[in-house]
Formats: C-alpha cells, sequence, structure tokens
C-alpha cells in the first residue's frame, strides 16, 4: 500500500538555522501517527512543507500521491489541516470563517458543521476577535473534521482545549480513522498520543530519532519492576539489563531493558515471588530518555560557556 | 470591612487607585521614547515648514494681501480658520489663520492615539492585566496615559512656541499659538479617555474619537465660514474643541480666556472617563459585542469574495471620504478661480497655469485623488502581508486556494477598486464644481480627468504587489515612487524641477485632464506595464515561502 505520507532525507533552513537535517517519515494510509518532539524540533516545519506553504531545500516527500509543493492545490481538497495558534479575521464570526473555509475546500456537509459546533459547544455568531484561544482553537477543529478529507494535518490541534473537549476531540479522531482516514497528530500531550496514535515518530534536531509502534518504542526501553520476594533478590543486579536495583520496605525495585526482560523474570521467579508489579515505560518515560541527552547537552553547554 | 480586621502594619502605606502610577508614566515614557520626540518634533517641524515656506513665497505685503483674498472666501474659512485679522494682513497672522488649524489637528490626533495606546490597546492585549495583578492601583493606568498626554501637549506647546519665537514672530502671539495647540491636545486625551472605556477594541475607540475630531473639524468649519460671510451660523465654530483653540486669534487678538474652555472641557472629560473606567470590567466595554451571522453569506465562497468581504469596509469608508473631500473641492473651484486671479505667478503655476484656472484646478485636483487613491491600493497591499505575518494566509492556502488565485483575487479587488475610488472622487469634485460655476459640462469632465489616472496608480499597485510577491520585507520602498509623484506632480514649479526629472513620476504622464489632454499612448503603456509586473508578483509568490510570524 502506497504511504499518505512518505518523506526522506528532507532538508530546510532558515538563513543559517537548520530546521530539518535528513528526516524521513512513512505514515501509513487509514494511521493516526503520532509526531513527537520538543519545541524547535521541527514539527511545525515538517507540515508546513507538506502544506506547501515553504519548500524544500532538499529531499524527496510525497503526500498522498503527489508532490505537495507542485500539485498543492489538488492535494488540499484532499486534506484538512488545523495549526496550533489558530488566528482569525476579527470581523468575521466563527461562522462565517467554517463556511468559508469548507468552501474554499470544496464544500461540505452542513448537518456535519452544525453537529460538530454542538459537539464542541462552539457559538458560530461570535466575531473572531471575541473569541478565546480555546474557542478559536475549536473553530479550525470544526472546519477540519467536517469536511471529507483523507487526510488530516494536526499540529498540535487542541493547545488550550478543555479537558471535556479533549475528550471530544478523541471521539472525533478515533471516528476518523474508523472513517479510513489518515491522521498526523503532532502533539505535547501525551496521554492523547497514547490514547490515539498507532504509530509514533520522534524528532529532536530536524530528524527522526524513533519510529514504530508504542509495544516497540517500550520494547526499546526500560520496564520497572517492583517486587517482594522470599528469597535474597540482590544478586539479581549482576544480570545484564538491570539496572538501579534498590530495595525499599523489603521490597526491590529495578530497571530492566525490554531485551532482557524475559531472562531476568524467569530468574525473578525461583526466588519465591510474594508480589510483583511490573509497568512498561510511560511515553514520558520514553521522552525523557529521547530528549535526555539534550537536556544534559544544554545544561553542559551552559556550565562550558560560563566558563571564562 | 476587611480593613478594621487588619492589623494596621499589614496594609501597604499607599494603596489607593493612583498606587503605581509614577512607575507606570516612566514605564510610558521609555515605552514611548521614540515617538515622544517624534510627534513633538514633528509638529514643531510642521510649523517651521510653513513659517519658512510662507515666508520665501510670499515677500511682499502685495502678495499676501492676493492669497488672503482667496483666503477669506467660504472655501478658505473652512480648510483654514475664522482668519482673525486679514484687514491688516501680516505672515504670522495668515500662518495662524490658515495653517494653524493643521497644527492643532496633529496635536489632537497625538493625543487620541497615545490614549488609547496605553489603556485599551494594553487591556486588549492582555498585557494591562499583568501588570494591574502587581501592587498597582484601579485608575493608576489611566492616570499615566493622561499626565503622558498632558506632558506631550505641554512639549508641543513650548516646542511650537519656540519656533515661531525664533522664526522671529511677535512673543505674546507665539506663545499663545503654542498654548492653543497644548490646549486641543489636552481636550482630545480627555475625550479618547471616555472613547477607550465605551469600546472593547483599540480600533474602535480611537475610531470614535477621530470622529469627534471630524465633527470638531467640520462644526467649526461651518461657523467660520459663515463668519467670513457674516452668517448667523459662526456660533457653531464655539462647540468645537478646535475652534476654541482658534478664536484665541493669536497675532490679532491675542486673547487667552478661550482656553479656559478647552481645559474646563478637557479636566469635565477626563473626570467622566474616571467615573465609566470605575463602571467596567478589565479589558470589557460600556457597549457588549453584538453577535454576528452564524453563516456565512453565499457570496463568499473563494479567494477574490474573501478579499472583498476583508476590504469592503474600508473601500466603503474610502468612497464616502473621498466624495465628502471631492464635493468640497468642488465647491472651492470658483472662489479659488476668483481668488488667484490675483495671484502670484507661482501658486498660479502650482494650480495648473493661467489659461483656464477652473479647468487647471480640476486637473491638479484629479492628480491629487490620484496620489491619495494609490496610498489606499499600497495600504490594501500592506494589510495583504499582514494577513501573512498573522498566520492567516495559511489556513486559507491549506484549502484548494491556490497562491496565484490568492494573492491575484487580492490584487484584483483592489486593481477593480482604483477606478471606483477615483470615479466617485471626480463625481463629487464635478457635481460641486458644475453647481458652483453653472457648467454641467465639467461634470463628466472633472469625472474622465480623475479616472483617467487608473493605470499610474494601477502600476504602483502592481510594483507594490511585486515587492510583496518577492521581497515582502521591503514592500515599504513602494512609498517611495508615490513621495516622489507628489512632489514631482504638484512643486515641480515651484521647485524649477527639469522636465526629465518630472517624467521620471508614473503620475506625469496621463496629463491632467480637463486643464491638460489625456494622453491615449501613455495610459495604454501604463496599463501594460502594470499587467506586466502583476503577472510577475503572482509567479514569484508562487515560489517564495511563506513568512508567518510564528
Amino acid at each position: 500500500m502506497t504511504p499518505a505520507i512518505e518523506i526522506h532525507d528532507l532538508h530546510k533552513s532558515f538563513g543559517k538555522v537548520k530546521a530539518l537535517d535528513g528526516l524521513d517519515l512513512s505514515v501509513q494510509p487509514g494511521h493516526v501517527h503520532g509526531f513527537l518532539g520538543p519545541n524547535g524540533a521541527g514539527k511545525s516545519t515538517t507540515i508546513r512543507i507538506l502544506l506547501g506553504v515553504l519548500r524544500a531545500d532538499a529531499g524527496r516527500v510525497r503526500l498522498l500521491g503527489g508532490d505537495p509543493w507542485d500539485d498543492a492545490v489538488g492535494l488540499h481538497r484532499r486534506m484538512a489541516y488545523v495549526p496550533g495558534d489558530v488566528e482569525l479575521w476579527p470581523n468575521l464570526t466563527g461562522g462565517e470563517a467554517i463556511d468559508l473555509f469548507a468552501r474554499l475546500r470544496g464544500g461540505t456537509d452542513a448537518s456535519r458543521r452544525d453537529e460538530l459546533c454542538e459537539r464542541f459547544d462552539l457559538d458560530p455568531t461570535k466575531k473572531g476577535r471575541t473569541y478565546s484561544k480555546g474557542n478559536r482553537q475549536k473553530v479550525a477543529l470544526v472546519s477540519a473534521l467536517a469536511c471529507d478529507a483523507d487526510l488530516l494535518l494536526l499540529d498540535e490541534p487542541t493547545a488550550g482545549l478543555d479537558p471535556l473537549m479533549e475528550a471530544v476531540f478523541q471521539e472525533c479522531i478515533r471516528e476518523a480513522r474508523g472513517a479510513g482516514r489518515t491522521v498526523l497528530l503532532s502533539s505535547h500531550i501525551l496521554a492523547q498520543v497514547e490514547a490515539l496514535a498507532d504509530r509514533v515518530s520522534i524528532v529532536r534536531g530536524g530528524r527522526i530519532v524513533e519510529t514504530g509502534t508504542l509495544t516497540e518504542l517500550r520494547h526499546l526501553t526500560r520496564t520497572t519492576v517492583t517486587a517482594t520476594t522470599g528469597g535474597d533478590a540482590r544478586d539479581l543486579a549482576g544480570l545484564p539489563g538491570v539496572h538501579d536495583l534498590r530495595t525499599e520496605n523489603g521490597r526491590i525495585r529495578f530497571d530492566v531493558d525490554g531485551d532482557h526482560l524475559a531472562a531476568v523474570v524467569r530468574r525473578l521467579g525461583e526466588l519465591d515471588v510474594h508480589a510483583l508489579t511490573a509497568h512498561p515505560p510511560t511515553l514520558e518515560q520514553l521522552l525523557l530518555r529521547y530528549y535526555g541527552d539534550d537536556l544534559a547537552r544544554t545544561g553542559g553547554g551552559a556550565a562550558a560557556g560560563s566558563r571564562p | 470591612m476587611t480593613a478594621t480586621t487588619l492589623p494596621a502594619s499589614a496594609r501597604p502605606a499607599s494603596a489607593g487607585p493612583l498606587t503605581g502610577t509614577g512607575t507606570l508614566l516612566r514605564f510610558m515614557l521609555r515605552r514611548d521614547r521614540i515617538r515622544f520626540p517624534a510627534w513633538t518634533l514633528g509638529i514643531a517641524l510642521l510649523t517651521g515648514y510653513f513659517t519658512t515656506a510662507l515666508g520665501s513665497v510670499y515677500t511682499t505685503t502685495e502678495e499676501l494681501e492676493a492669497v488672503s483674498a482667496f483666503s477669506s472666501s467660504p472655501a478658505g474659512a473652512l480648510f483654514g480658520g475664522p482668519g482673525y485679522g486679514y484687514d491688516a494682513i501680516t505672515l504670522e497672522r495668515f500662518l495662524s489663520g490658515q495653517y494653524a488649524l493643521y497644527i492643532l489637528l496633529g496635536t489632537a490626533l497625538m493625543a487620541l492615539l497615545t490614549v488609547t495606546r496605553h489603556t485599551r490597546a494594553e487591556e486588549r492585549s492582555g498585557r494591562a492585566e499583568l501588570v494591574r495583578a502587581n501592587v498597582v492601583g484601579r485608575s493608576a493606568q489611566l492616570t499615566a496615559a493622561l499626565l503622558l498626554t498632558a506632558l506631550l501637549s505641554a512639549t508641543v506647546a513650548a516646542l511650537v512656541t519656540a519656533v515661531l519665537l525664533a522664526a522671529g514672530h511677535a512673543p505674546a502671539g507665539s506663545a499663545l499659538l503654542g498654548a492653543s495647540a497644548g490646549a486641543v491636545g489636552l481636550v482630545f486625551g480627555g475625550i479618547a479617555s471616555i472613547a477607550v472605556q465605551i469600546f472593547a477594541y483599540p480600533r474602535a475607540a480611537s475610531g470614535l474619537t477621530g470622529a469627534v475630531l471630524g465633527a470638531a473639524f467640520v462644526l467649526r468649519g461651518i461657523g467660520d465660514m459663515a463668519a467670513v460671510q457674516d452668517g448667523g451660523a459662526s456660533w457653531l465654530s464655539w462647540l468645537s474643541p478646535l475652534g476654541w483653540s482658534q478664536q484665541t486669534g493669536p497675532y490679532a487678538l491675542d486673547r487667552w480666556w478661550p482656553l479656559a474652555l478647552s481645559l474646563a472641557c478637557a479636566a469635565a472629560t477626563a473626570a467622566a472617563g474616571y467615573r465609566l473606567s470605575g463602571r467596567r470590567d478589565l479589558d470589557a466595554g460600556l457597549v457588549p459585542p453584538r453577535p454576528g451571522p452564524p453563516r456565512a453569506a453565499a457570496w463568499l465562497r473563494d479567494a477574490p469574495t474573501l478579499a472583498f468581504r476583508l476590504q469592503r469596509a474600508g473601500i466603503i469608508g474610502w468612497s464616502i471620504a473621498l466624495l465628502v473631500a471631492g464635493l468640497a473641492y468642488g465647491a472651492f473651484a470658483q472662489p479659488l478661480a476668483d481668488g488667484l486671479e490675483d495671484a502670484p505667478e507661482e501658486l498660479v503655476a502650482v494650480m495648473g497655469g493661467g489659461g483656464n484656472l477652473v479647468a487647471g484646478y480640476l486637473g491638479v485636483m484629479g492628480l491629487t485623488m490620484a496620489f491619495t487613491v494609490t496610498v489606499f491600493a499600497l495600504l490594501a497591499v500592506q494589510s495583504v502581508r499582514a494577513e501573512e505575518a498573522a498566520g492567516r494566509t495559511e489556513p486559507v492556502l491549506a484549502t484548494s486556494v491556490s497562491r496565484t488565485g490568492w494573492l491575484g483575487g487580492n490584487l484584483a479587488v483592489t486593481a477593480i477598486a482604483v477606478p471606483w475610488l477615483l470615479l466617485v472622487a471626480g463625481l463629487g469634485t464635478g457635481a460641486a464644481t458644475a453647481i458652483g460655476t453653472g457648467d454641467t459640462a465639467l461634470l463628466w469632465k472633472t469625472t474622465l480627468g480623475h479616472v483617467a489616472h487608473t493605470p499610474a496608480v494601477w502600476l504602483l499597485l502592481a510594483a507594490a504587489g511585486l515587492l510583496y510577491g518577492t521581497l515582502p520585507r521591503l514592500l515599504p520602498i513602494v512609498w517611495a515612487p508615490l513621495g516622489y509623484g507628489v512632489v514631482a506632480g504638484l512643486f515641480a514649479p515651484v521647485l524649477d524641477l527639469p522636465d526629465g526629472a518630472v517624467r521620471v513620476s508614473p503620475f506625469a504622464h496621463v496629463g491632467e485632464y480637463p486643464g491638460e489632454e489625456i494622453a491615449a499612448t501613455a495610459t495604454g503603456i501604463l496599463t501594460l506595464l502594470a499587467a506586466a509586473l502583476t503577472a510577475l508578483a503572482l509567479r514569484t509568490f508562487a515560489r517564495r515561502d511563506l513568512t508567518t510570524g510564528a
């Protein structure tokens, strides 16, 4: 099956700043693809190149089988976009803006529009300048979700939405996937990505550092195990893949690399286990693992910079 | 209630509604470190320019007497003032009677924009909330903004006085003219302090104060026109804050007491502003925002209609303003022609030469309107750029709207608005001239002369489009040819510019009909050039990255 989005070795610079440095990304049709990374990693630049408002310096980009720059207009009939910071025309109402976007895209289902306004609790009679940030976001979401797009490009789409609306959003995205649409979801809300994404790509410094299903990514990192045992568990510390073993109130606790989990659990079984919990890493831990050296590097950089 | 239960030491020593005013005022001065000198020195320079220019154009009393004949006509009174002391004309009386009005207008604009900028605009942006969350009293921001305006007005008064004294004018009149300008600043600061309470949006608040300023201009205009004809309606001038400052009659009557009216009005309006500000919440207006239509009109459906929807309010506003200006200019035509019969040669040359004064005047007015409509066109391109920078273009281009369609739609709407606005202005000028002179043929001749400038305006519009499409940061450069066009078009005879230098201006080729013939070839060439630049603009815009602020 042809991927909905296929990016190979994408480069983009703004002056001397390298925003994208050999980014690769492949999104399968019908998937919700999570796109994660720290601020300034290149997520929005990638999405803007996919939209055809920025031009790639080098690399191959295919979007729904077309070129996002040359075939922009034709492709845009089949996709919808929600930016993270929605600006509306101050003197047009939200309803006018939604209708306008729908018509510019080539038609929409009016009943679906009304239903979405209802679900997102949006008042379409207010002027653009009177909306709060969350409500401007709702205007963009309603106009994107009301159309029959094959592909949704969402760049931090729920920034500023309350938890109730977040739940409505997740429901809508599940429906969109149910209808066979593809979603590229850039987000900082990890619970949202964990709940929705079939696959996840982590971007850092303008390139993808990891990509896969959440299960695959979890396998790459450590599981935290807590156990109460009859036998002495301290020599577990010597096993390959075991980290940070410590004893707290008669319980042992350690992290184990995904690759060595099976062996360690076998060993643990011999130790007369009374109680055992093992939880996989959260997405937050996954991310911290990838951004962790970033933090260390900036910390180190600052320290180096402060030396005369 | 709470205070009685608190130990005295728990309350800050000063916790009134004005707490923090001093700090805020210093902060505003710091924020306005460019604007403050720009406004005050700008107005002082304008004064200096008036007095120097008048001094070099009118060197003899005979020349002054000739031009004051025009100035004491109703049209001269409308755009100048009551003209005190014209029976024994001096340069300083002519300056004060005919040009001081524009110093007053400048000061009023300075005051109203300053108050809005430091009160309502701060609230709208959310910065006022951050400030108010500190130890800052409820009225501190309004007070600091008014103090800043008072400081600006006092500086204008001092600088204008100093410039006039330096030019060698009478000390008493110079100080009075300066004080009159300062007084207008205080009054419009006060009026703005009411307007910013009423509307939640800075532009609406400035617009309301601006409308009051316009009404003040018209009231005193009608009053002064009545005054020069010894009509009964001259009391209307006394209803206008601009009128009070003009009624001081610097260099002629030299009376200070009308300024007491200004001070009383400034105090009363500021007091009303404080009262109203106590009755509303932060960031709320006294007029609640009205809901709009829940659905878009059926015609709003593609890039050109969106461009029209966004430019519509502007086009309507410009149409009204140009129609009114045209009617006023047209009403000028006959009295001006009468007045100019004795005018100095340079002035006659500026007005299109001695042959047929009315036709020459109408030709110059057509050119002036073409400059004005060019301002509209260039501002329209700037707002296209503002749309892009604000991030509103990106979601539109994310639909099935092409780059060419987006920019082409915007430029097309502006390009159609150009002949429309020239038509409206020409009809206004032509109608008033036809009525004034009794020559009905001048209606269509004037209208044709105005609309004929369309290709020249188009050329600058296309140049702006090309700059926007290629290097949007350089867009402001396009104001330069307009500025040059104004100088070459209106002042070439006075400045003695060589013919070759004048011909560089895009406005110098169509011809100032009915004073001159319309050059068909030049019209065609300008149109073709504009079309070529537009095509290039659409090509380059389709190739560049969007520059969004985010």
